[in-house]
């Protein structure tokens, strides 16, 4: 007797606290909003408010509307866990979107696996991040797979490439990751590293090891670093006299980098997991919206921050034609959804995205593009075939 | 090491070194008066840069309240011309003066007429700080800006000269920074050391009591002291802003640690002092190996950390005489 009473009290505890799933629909945004990491962080922003606005003027999730709560996770590992806690617990978000560096990826994410709320990384790079757990996925591909073709792009420009610099940010894990790809691919390629350079994404100047490039005879430079020390570089680079091709990793693939070295950008060739020229419908939109506000080509942290909002609204649109958003509970839904995003296939700016089962993007198309500039400020990605 | 290699370190450290010198004797001033560190100087370093970049460009573009707007749509009438730009650099660097004239009034004046601890003024300069470069942010987002490069008019981006096969290059950039360091320590040596105001600059920095009943007035030299040290800082942060990019709200802190290390090492409150631990915390990190160039900033404080064992007060401090 006692113990059936015990259990109808439990039950009856339990139902009070299973919680239905508020309308508009929440989903949870961490990303860098303030510290230096901001830069990449308001990019994102923009991307993801850019979905929010093209899902709900489209229907919402069959006519539920969505609602982004932005928490800033700004640059550094502790703000990245409050800002997931407050969205977890506070905010009661089906899924989070973030945060905006690898490092603060290893830190709060974790968070979320113990609540068992699905998180979508849009920028996290680094090895490791899917495995993190169940619940972690990305949209933002690790681009072990563009760096070669990116080189072999320079050697049909230019057959006569001998000896390559490597140049890379040591205090970024994914520029570190970059360049080993890269001089694997030189090295593969027959191509002789002549010098290696490390510097931080926080340096700005680079004279010294501009002079160890000029002095090592190099006719290619490669570069893994960010847009700022990046820009930077190329810029004293060609100030300082060097000629030769540059290639840039995917931290350079950013219009950002326009305003830091102006002309001297002319000619760099990107490797990239995003292209403003890529044809789809969906990117294609995506780009119109972009520029119409901004009057630039979307960087590729704004069309992956879009894919991740995305990829989160076509997976609870799939949920909401079983049952209705508003009639789940809250914890049957973020597992359902986790299950959901992992077996779908999305239509993104990024072209066509699946995930593996530990939630490793699948993307279909990388791209190789070299940079023209029309003059000191403005520029283009020209996609090379 | 070869003799081309030796020299384009020499001139790496020099130019840098410069920046360094003339940050840190802002920090220095005020030290020197108040007997505290200014950790708001930073933030006015960033200013500076700022203040001219709206000056000569006038458009932030992506974020922020202050996006899209344009101050000069035909063009500022201080680009394209060194002089121009020279003018446009002074009136940055005095408008950053006059912030940091603001930031005395709001966080230290207070605290001193309180008769409060200094390490209470440090907090809230540390305060003043974070406000400022949170406010910068809130106005024009976090992007980097560069003075676009034909900024001064139609100057080689490098010189270069041979020593042997070897090539020694300098940008156009560096010599300027160097130059203009160099103008701007003549010129402070001369009002401190020669002037008027210098001598009662000196009177306050030894003892403010006594020179208030010699008839000078504290407060007022309080104010032109920040002023001068705001005044080096917003310069400072223009000429690193003309030869890497404005780098965005936070890049002045980097330099605001450096700048600490400067004044220790050259010895807390000497003039003479921050200008040689500058030029040496430069050279220092210019003859750190190109491969290990990204530990730059750690060399700063290691050789700082082995000076100060040997020598507590600094390279020209005074050592502390206690009477006893």
């Amino acid at each position: 007797m006692k113990r059936v009473a015990l259990t109808v009290m439990l039950g009856l505890l339990a139902s009070a606290h299973a919680q239905k799933v508020q309308v508009p629909v929440p989903i949870g945004v961490a990303l860098a909003q303030t510290s230096n990491t901001a830069l990449l962080g308001q990019e994102q922003v923009i991307g993801a408010k850019l979905a929010e606005k093209h899902i709900n003027a489209h229907g919402g999730i069959n006519g539920t509307p969505i609602k982004l709560v932005f928490q800033d996770a700004a640059g550094d590992e502790n703000s990245a866990i409050n800002a997931f806690q407050n969205l977890i617990t506070k905010a009661n978000v089906v899924a989070i979107v973030g945060p905006t560096l690898s490092q603060q990826a290893f830190a709060a994410d974790p968070i979320a696996e113990r609540a068992k709320v699905p998180v979508v990384g849009p920028s996290n790079t680094a090895k490791g991040i899917p495995q993190i757990g169940d619940y972690i996925a990305r949209v933002s591909a690790p681009v072990a797979v563009v760096a070669p073709n990116a080189i072999k792009q320079a050697l049909k420009i230019d057959p006569k490439i001998k000896k390559v610099a490597v140049l890379y940010a040591q205090n970024d894990a994914f520029s570190t990751s970059e360049t080993g790809t890269f001089q694997d691919a030189a090295k593969a390629q027959g191509l002789n590293v002549a010098t290696v350079q490390k510097f931080q994404t926080t340096d700005t100047d680079f004279t010294t090891q501009v002079t160890a490039v000029l002095n090592s005879g190099a006719d290619l430079v490669i570069i893994s670093g960010l847009a700022a020390d990046g820009g930077n570089l190329v810029k004293q680079l060609r100030q300082l006299g060097y000629k030769g091709l540059i290639v840039g990793g995917n931290g350079l693939n950013t219009s950002n980098i326009f305003p830091v070295c102006q002309q001297y950008c002319d000619g760099v060739i990107i490797a990239q997991a995003y292209s403003p020229a890529q044809p789809s419908a969906a990117n294609q939109l995506f780009v119109k919206e972009y520029r119409a506000q901004y009057k630039k080509d979307p960087p590729q942290f704004a069309a992956q921050a879009y894919a991740g909002v995305q990829v989160v609204a076509d997976a609870l649109r799939a949920l909401d034609h079983q049952k209705k958003l508003s009639q789940w509970n809250l914890d049957d839904l973020r597992t359902a959804l986790n299950k959901q995003i992992l077996a779908g296939k999305y239509n993104t700016p990024l072209g066509e995205v699946r995930f593996d089962k530990e939630g490793e993007v699948l993307q279909k198309d990388f791209y190789v593009a070299q940079i023209k500039m029309q003059d000191a400020k403005n520029g283009s990605f020209v996609y090379l075939k | 090491m070869e003799l081309s290699q030796l020299l384009q370190n020499v001139l790496n450290g020099l130019a840098i070194g410069s920046v360094y010198a003339i940050f840190a004797l802002g920090y220095t001033l005020v030290f020197s008066i108040l007997g505290i560190i200014n950790f708001a100087h930073g933030a006015v370093f960033t200013l500076g840069a700022y203040f001219t970049y709206t000056l000569v460009v006038g458009q932030f573009e992506n974020n922020g309240i202050l996006k899209g707007i344009n101050l000069f749509p035909n063009g500022s009438p201080f680009s394209g011309n060194p002089w121009l730009f020279a003018l446009a650099t002074l009136i940055g660097a005095a408008v950053a003066g006059l912030v940091a004239v603001l930031i005395e009034r709001l966080a230290f004046r207070p605290m001193r007429s309180r008769g409060a601890d200094p390490l209470l003024a440090l907090v809230s300069s540390l305060g003043v700080a974070l406000v400022v470069v949170n406010l910068i942010q809130l106005l024009v987002g976090a992007e980097i800006y560069n003075f676009p490069s034909d900024a001064y008019g139609q100057v080689q981006p490098a010189l270069s000269f041979h020593i042997g096969d070897r090539v020694v290059i300098v940008r156009t950039v560096q010599i300027i920074i160097f130059a203009v360091s160099l103008v701007m320590l003549a010129i402070l040596g001369y009002v401190i050391g020669r002037t008027k105001i210098g001598k009662a600059l000196r009177a306050v920095a030894e003892n403010p009591g006594t020179a208030s009943l010699l008839g000078i007035s504290v407060d007022r030299f309080i104010l032109i002291t920040f002023f001068l040290s705001g005044f080096l800082g917003g310069l400072a942060g223009t000429l690193v802003g003309t030869a890497f990019g404005v780098a965005g709200p936070y890049f002045g802190v980097t330099y605001g640690l450096k700048g600490l290390a400067v004044i220790v090492l050259g010895g807390l409150g000497s003039i003479p002092g921050a200008v040689v631990g500058g030029l040496v915390i430069g050279l220092a990190e210019a003859f750190v190996p190109a491969q290990y160039s990204a530990y730059k900033d750690a060399v700063a404080f290691a050789l700082l950390f082995v000076i100060l064992l040997v020598r507590p007060q600094g390279l020209l401090g005074r050592a502390q005489i206690q009477k006893v």
